[in-house]
């Protein structure tokens, strides 16, 4: 007994040595909840230097100003603000108020609201030098980057705007598009330190509340002190935080999400990100392009087959070229066969390590291609490819054959429209690989077995991630594989629930002109 | 321990129509590729005849276990325990787990069989069966509605097979049909029986009905599949028919692939290959829903966690699969499973009919 009580004792020991001891902590550095006096307030922020207090009026009543200079537009501050100041007579916080002629302005005597304002770029007006209320009011300068052209989901007709760091341009950007007033914005703050601001986009009547609610839960329980980008977002609040496969789109178009919320989806923006994001989503909207609604739907519809072709190659091609070439010659008819058996004649690598060779190549190019600046990426990517490429095979490093397959299957993957999508196949395509070197086409089975699992078992904000295909839902189909055309849209995808299923009359849609009248 | 579950939350129920995917694919198995052989040896080129007889068979016993679940009103377990008790009850529900059991590992030790002759000789049992049950388990743990997605596309990818067919039609001579009804009614008797081997694995609805939304809806949709998988079976054995001769027939074990060699595409010349690794996807929805079935079973009999149940029956069947280690300990396995399997859905379902009747279905109606 005695002896089992030691022995336990010592694991506990061991464990102290080597295990920090992990209590709940709460992070100390909370200074955003300062709920002191303004006194303090101002001593810490005196801290900064960009932090800047002038006297404007001395008198019995100091009237005193308080912004950062980081963060305050001067010109607002001159024009605006000090000339009336100085010309009036104030003699208290209220004064400040009658006497300034803008309308973003307040009194208040809330610590932790002056000092949000004041960090967010408002200027504080004191009125005498203990005053504990004073005015708050807006000048934050807007240093903001144009709104530019499209470039990851650039599209060659069709709107050419793209979202921009500011939130507030951005949901002018979708507003301006909706002009009706069911489109609802909410905002929040999300981390401690960062203090995003996040809106949430949707259109009442028409979105279902409860996707509404799950995306606002979500958000609202992040327990995350910094965000900086929408993708910490994303990654935090994706139903699978453990699958490869994105489970929100992301994307840079102001129309595309003016259009995904009149399907009934949700949006949110975050400020600082160039980019919304769409949820709930499937796998065959990461393979649908913006551009496929600007098309006639019978090119759309083509163009969506080439992408879904080229998604399956891609993945497929060298692992079921390593697969016949380790085990199932026989798979191959002869003549077929003469030209692969030629080209790896005087290769002494067996298939597979010919294959992670150029596919490793192949990665190495991209990788570097996409840290270096776009004028010197494209010049590695061309003399990577070309070089290395001529020179493997000539080297008899690799065959002629696979180089092309391996070439064409990097090619393939680009067509995915989606950034996210196009990771998720990139890295896809080695499980497949080392599968089909262990047993041939069998192995390359249960590895499409094993992703059809994790793809049936995937949600995206609690809804089935690879509807319409399972559960099967023939309506969905009208715009997934194919896009039908626009009188064939008359209903909102059944995957959002949406509250108003019809988007309009199709009977009024479909009419058509009698002949000759 | 926990409560014998008698209602299912709606979140996890499947539409009705899916019934059809359900029933079908665990119908269209491994059978597919070899069923042949057994049914020709005895009927000869009357055995289509069989393979309507055990079709129509079949749907009388969906029939007889849709009564059963109607007057029930549970699945097969919280029947046998109203019926008959905890314990007589719990005998019978262990015999049916075990059933389970026993189709999830003849389907997958035959499959991993047809892999082995065909395609890898030396592939290594034990790793490939360790892999197939690893996947396994991360499928049905995804719950009911992975499963039911797992057989509709085990349904639905794998359809293309059903074009190879196309390529021997070439080689056919339906002759070989007639004359018809030249064999006893014995013999065609007992030809269906071995073929209702075949069909057995429908009897899962009796565990999985309770899962299915509205599941009066979904009588039409499990008789229909029953259909689909009927008359697929029915085109093969006709094509198969004509295709050989009876005595090359009887030498064939798994007459299917031998005409898939038959298929000549400008790229490929052996197309059993691609049809074996195909058949990987059509066999999980057999092995997927019958272990879910086992382990939903043990979960309401002996009331502990259905993931454990799960583990043990990977478990069990992978020591099975090694067990079982020659062709001849297969066929001989199988032999005595379809005879137990036989009886177990002809007799044993009729007498749980009438005894669900009378202790529960006539009080009801009273």
């Amino acid at each position: 007994m005695n002896y089992e009580l030691n022995r336990s004792g010592d694991i506990m020991n061991f464990k102290k040595w080597f295990f920090k001891h992990h209590k709940e902590q709460n992070p100390k550095n909370n200074k955003a909840e300062v709920d002191d006096n303004l006194f303090d307030l101002l001593k810490q922020l005196r801290g900064s230097n960009d932090f800047k207090e002038v006297v404007i009026k001395d008198g019995i009543k100091k009237v005193k100003l308080f912004y950062f200079h980081s963060l305050v537009d001067r010109k607002i501050l001159h024009r605006d603000i000090i000339p009336y100041i100085k010309k009036e007579q104030v003699n208290s916080v209220e004064d400040v108020r009658e006497v300034v002629p803008s309308e973003n302005i307040e009194t208040t005597s809330d610590v932790n609201k002056i000092q949000n304002q004041i960090l967010s770029g408002s200027c504080m007006v004191q009125v005498g030098e203990n005053s504990q209320s004073v005015a708050l009011m807006r000048a934050k300068i807007n240093k903001n980057r144009n709104v530019s052209i499209p470039e990851v989901e650039f599209s060659v007709v069709g709107p050419k705007e793209a979202f921009v760091e500011s939130l507030d341009t951005n949901l002018n950007l979708i507003r301006k598009r909706l002009p009706i007033p069911e489109l609802r914005i909410e905002e929040m703050t999300v981390g401690k330190i960062t203090k995003s601001k996040v809106a949430i986009l949707s259109i009442e009547g028409i979105t279902n509340e409860e996707n509404v609610n799950t995306l606002r839960e979500r958000l609202q329980s992040i327990e995350v002190d910094s965000i900086i980008d929408s993708s910490y977002i994303v990654q935090l609040i994706s139903d699978n935080q453990n699958s490869p496969f994105p489970q929100l789109i992301d994307t840079e178009r102001p129309d595309r999400v003016a259009a995904i919320l009149t399907e009934g989806k949700v949006a949110f923006l975050v400020d600082g990100a160039p980019h919304a994001i769409i949820a709930p989503t499937t796998l065959v909207e990461f393979f649908s392009a913006f551009e496929d609604y600007f098309l006639n739907w019978i090119t759309a519809s083509f163009f969506r087959l080439v992408r879904l072709f080229g998604v399956f190659f891609s993945i497929l091609v060298t692992p079921l070229y390593v697969a016949v070439l380790t085990y199932h010659y026989e798979l191959i008819p002869k003549d077929l066969l003469g030209i692969l058996v030629t080209s790896r004649r005087e290769i002494p690598l067996p298939p597979i390590l010919e294959a992670i060779f150029l596919e490793l190549a192949i990665e190495l190019l991209r990788e570097a291609g996409a840290r270096l600046p776009t004028k010197v990426g494209q010049t590695i990517g061309i003399v990577g490819g070309i070089v290395i490429g001529t020179a493997s095979v000539e080297a008899g490093l690799t065959s002629n054959v696979l180089l092309i397959f391996v070439a064409l299957a990097a090619l393939a993957s680009f067509t995915t429209p989606v950034y996210q999508i196009g990771n998720t196949i990139r890295l896809i395509r080695f499980p497949f690989l080392f599968s089909a070197h262990l047993w041939g086409l069998l192995g390359v089975s249960i590895c499409f077995c094993f992703f059809m699992g994790h793809l049936l078992r995937l949600t995206s904000l609690g809804r089935p991630f690879l509807e319409p295909i399972y559960p099967p839902r023939v309506k969905d189909f009208k715009d997934a594989f194919i896009r039908l055309p626009w009188t064939f849209q008359s209903q909102r995808p059944v995957e959002v629930q949406a509250q108003d299923t019809m988007r309009f009359n199709k009977k009024k849609a479909k009419e058509k002109k009698e002949i000759d009248e | 321990m926990k409560e014998l579950q008698r209602q299912v939350s709606d979140r996890y129920k499947v539409s009705p129509y899916l019934v059809l995917f359900l029933i079908s694919s665990i119908q269209i198995g491994v059978g597919v590729l070899g069923f042949q052989s057994n049914v020709v040896n005895i009927a000869g080129n009357d055995s289509w005849i069989a393979v309507i007889l055990a079709g129509l068979l079949i749907h009388i016993l969906i029939w007889i276990i849709y009564k059963i679940l109607k007057y029930g009103n549970g699945d097969l377990i919280t029947i046998h325990y109203d019926v008959f008790g905890k314990w007589l009850g719990g005998v019978f529900s262990f015999v049916w787990i075990l059933y389970f059991i026993g189709i999830g590992v003849v389907v997958l030790r035959t499959f991993l069989q047809v892999v082995q002759v065909w395609m890898f000789s030396d592939i290594n049992m034990f790793w490939v069966t360790s892999v197939y049950l690893i996947l396994i388990y991360y499928l049905v743990s995804g719950g009911f509605r992975v499963v039911t997605g797992v057989a509709f596309l085990g349904i639905v990818i794998p359809s293309y097979l059903i074009l190879s067919l196309i390529y021997t039609l070439e080689y056919t001579n339906f002759n070989h049909l007639l004359p018809v009804w030249n064999h006893s009614y014995r013999d065609i008797l007992s030809a269906s029986q071995t073929m209702t081997f075949s069909f057995i694995g429908f009897s899962a609805l009796l565990i999985f009905y309770p899962y299915i939304k509205e599941p009066e809806k979904s009588k039409v949709w499990g008789h229909a599949g029953n259909l689909y998988s009927f008359i697929l079976y029915l085109i093969i054995i006709l094509i198969t028919i004509a295709y050989f001769t009876e005595g090359h027939l009887v030498r064939h074990y798994w007459p299917t692939l031998t005409m898939w060699k038959t298929v000549e595409m400008p790229f490929v010349e052996r197309f059993e290959y691609i049809g074996i690794s195909s058949w990987g996807l059509i066999i999980l929805p057999n092995v997927c829903l019958a272990f879910w079935a086992a382990s939903r079973g043990i979960r309401q009999l002996f009331r502990f966690s259905q993931r454990k149940g799960l583990i043990l029956i990977l478990l069990l069947t992978l020591g099975a699969n090694m067990f079982i280690s020659s062709h001849d300990q297969l066929v001989t396995f199988n032999e005595y499973f379809s005879q137990i399997g036989f009886y177990l859905i002809t007799c044993y379902l009729p007498f749980l009919l009438l005894m669900t009747y009378f202790r529960i279905g006539r009080k009801k109606k009273s």
